[in-house]
């Protein structure tokens, strides 16, 4: 589903699955049906669920490059999704400055919040790592909950339902879902672009040894600063698109500890470290979430939440490597090759 | 030919014991050193402070005439010190070349470059077969071998082997032990600490021995063997080289 395919190896043939710093059929067939699902306007009630697919799964992918590929499980993603939905939103309602100039001032502030997280978590390890990015999150969420000159406190932001081209406000859905699509498409050739790179490498060894990536010359804590602020960036970016298709902000849902747990669910169910993975879990995930809400909310409040959980625990038990793991190993029994 | 490893009154405590005690010896290029003593006498700890893992609590280490006492572990990497661990340390997720040519990305840029150095040297260590094998199925033994790939694909100036014959069939050891003697013809100066002593004996041209921190002994193998203080500390009877 990218755009990227790195020179060295574009010239090789291409796989029918998924592999790591190459593109796929696979991928190719999915890219696709994505966008005939976006210009032929199918199914119009569902198209609120196929542009939210899109959009988790760019957070999905923006999270995994700090969690799967870099091995920093974050729970406090939020805090950067917050931090580029507010820096657009704010831009654009006070200074009236585009938010398709405003997202990228986002994703740099986003950056930059994400670099003090990686410094100030730079000895933790393990869930003492984990438990700290909840408590940034959180101390991001109160800070934009008291700011209330800044960011509305806890009545939020509304962005004018004024449709326009440089508001990056629009009429139909089906232009949201292109737009979803196009960040997907972004952030997957990010990634792939990542696990076709030396700096990628440098990830997948800080993750996998820390003490042994040292050795090989590699500065451990400059790689995890990096990641996570490139993380945090494209994190950023979808806080901002989502801000312009919701029009409306408060701290205590864009920055909240559901919102970071999703975009950790999506890659640990689609597969972790793997570029196919986190989209394959939210176009799973999301539906399937939004769906039950949206089915069961109001006869059984919360019943949504049990069918939901369940399932995670099944693909748990069966897929631990996630349904990317459960693709590959279709090729075992593969019956021709 | 000057110096290339100098460590001078170097001391590194841990709370109220210490570990290595005031050691100083010097390297010259195209050495084979080896560097024995029995368990806990601070051979590793010395190698972690020589590659940067450790800062010294007193004392100094100067390389090719740079001092550089206290630089992080990936410094002293890029400027030519290599090391293995006494512990196999694979990136356990990535196959056995990508292992490899994380090293061989401080001499080559490229992807495809890194590659084939890092194929390279893994044919040199006999490891071709296993190039695209995932590094958590190798055994013990290839494991070691990893680490020296790994080591030597960073083209090293010096290169610190701690126990790499651990775990080795008698047969392993001896291919090993011809490998490791041909290095300083190829410009690599080697420092190795090794349990199998008569691999060592046979092939270093040059041993310290330290005891409980302290460096006790300096000379060539065969002298080693025979010394009294180094027998006492650590062989326990006199050795009989073939």
């Amino acid at each position: 589903m990218s755009i990227a395919i790195p020179a060295s190896i574009s010239s090789r043939r291409i796989p029918v699955l998924p592999k790591r710093g190459q593109i796929s059929w696979f991928e190719i067939v999915l890219l696709v049906i994505s966008l005939g699902l976006v210009v032929s306007g199918i199914a119009p009630s569902l198209q609120d669920v196929i542009l939210l697919s899109f959009l988790f799964a760019g957070l999905g992918l923006a999270w995994n490059i700090a969690g799967g590929y870099a091995g920093l499980i974050s729970f406090g993603h939020s805090a950067f999704f917050g931090v580029g939905a507010y820096t657009s939103t704010i831009l654009l309602l006070r200074y009236d400055i585009s938010p398709w100039i405003g997202i990228w001032v986002g994703a740099l502030i986003a950056a930059v919040f994400g670099s003090i997280l990686a410094l100030i978590c730079a000895r933790l390890r393990g869930p003492f790592f984990i438990l700290s990015t909840l408590a940034f999150a959180e101390v991001v969420r109160i800070g934009a909950l008291n700011w209330s000159s800044l960011t509305g406190g806890p009545e939020g932001l509304s962005i004018p339902p004024m449709a326009s081209l440089a508001g990056m406000v629009f009429a139909s859905k089906a232009t949201y879902a292109a737009l979803m699509l196009g960040y997907l498409v972004f952030v997957y050739g990010i990634t792939k672009g990542l696990e076709a790179s030396r700096f990628g490498y440098y990830l997948f060894a800080i993750r996998d040894n820390d003490d042994a990536a040292s050795a090989a010359g590699v500065n451990p804590l400059l790689g995890r600063t990096a990641a996570m602020a490139l993380s945090a960036a494209l994190t950023g970016v979808g806080g901002s698109l989502f801000a312009q298709y919701f029009l409306y902000l408060d701290p205590t849902y864009v920055i909240s500890p559901e919102l970071s747990f999703q975009f950790a669910l999506l890659p640990a169910v689609g597969g972790l470290g793997t570029a196919i993975g986190p989209v394959l879990g939210s176009f799973l995930i999301t539906p399937l979430s939004e769906l039950l809400r949206s089915h069961l909310g109001n006869a059984a409040a919360g019943l949504h939440l049990v069918i939901y959980s369940f399932g995670l625990i099944v693909v748990m038990l069966y897929f631990p490597a996630g349904l990317a793991g459960a693709l590959n190993k279709l090729t075992r029994w593969k019956p021709f090759s | 030919m000057s110096t290339l490893l100098e460590v001078r009154h170097v001391s590194r405590s841990f709370h109220t014991t210490t570990a290595v005690d005031d050691i100083s010896f010097a390297v010259q290029p195209g050495e084979l050193l080896g560097l024995i003593g029995p368990n806990g006498a601070g051979k590793s700890t010395l190698f972690n402070l020589i590659a940067g893992v450790l800062p010294p609590s007193a004392g100094q280490i100067l390389f090719d005439g740079k001092p550089v006492t206290g630089w992080k572990s990936h410094d002293i990497a890029r400027i030519g010190i290599a090391r293995t661990f006494q512990i196999p340390k694979p990136y356990r997720q990535l196959s056995v070349v990508e292992n490899v040519m994380l090293s061989a990305f401080l001499r080559e840029k490229s992807l495809a470059g890194a590659r084939k150095l890092a194929e390279t040297t893994l044919a040199d260590v006999g490891l071709a077969d296993y190039s695209g094998a995932p590094a958590n199925s190798l055994t013990v033994g290839l494991l070691k071998r990893l680490e020296v790939a790994r080591a030597l694909a960073m083209r090293p100036k010096l290169v610190l082997f701690d126990e790499i014959m651990a775990g080795l069939t008698p047969t392993e050891v001896g291919v090993m032990t011809g490998f490791v003697a041909g290095l300083p013809a190829r410009g690599i100066t080697v420092i190795w600490v090794e349990h199998v002593l008569y691999a060592i004996m046979k092939t270093a041209t040059r041993m310290v021995v330290i005891n409980r921190g302290k460096l006790i002994a300096e000379g060539a193998p065969a002298v080693m063997a025979r010394d009294p203080a180094v027998v006492k500390a650590y062989l326990g009877e006199e050795m009989v080289l073939a």
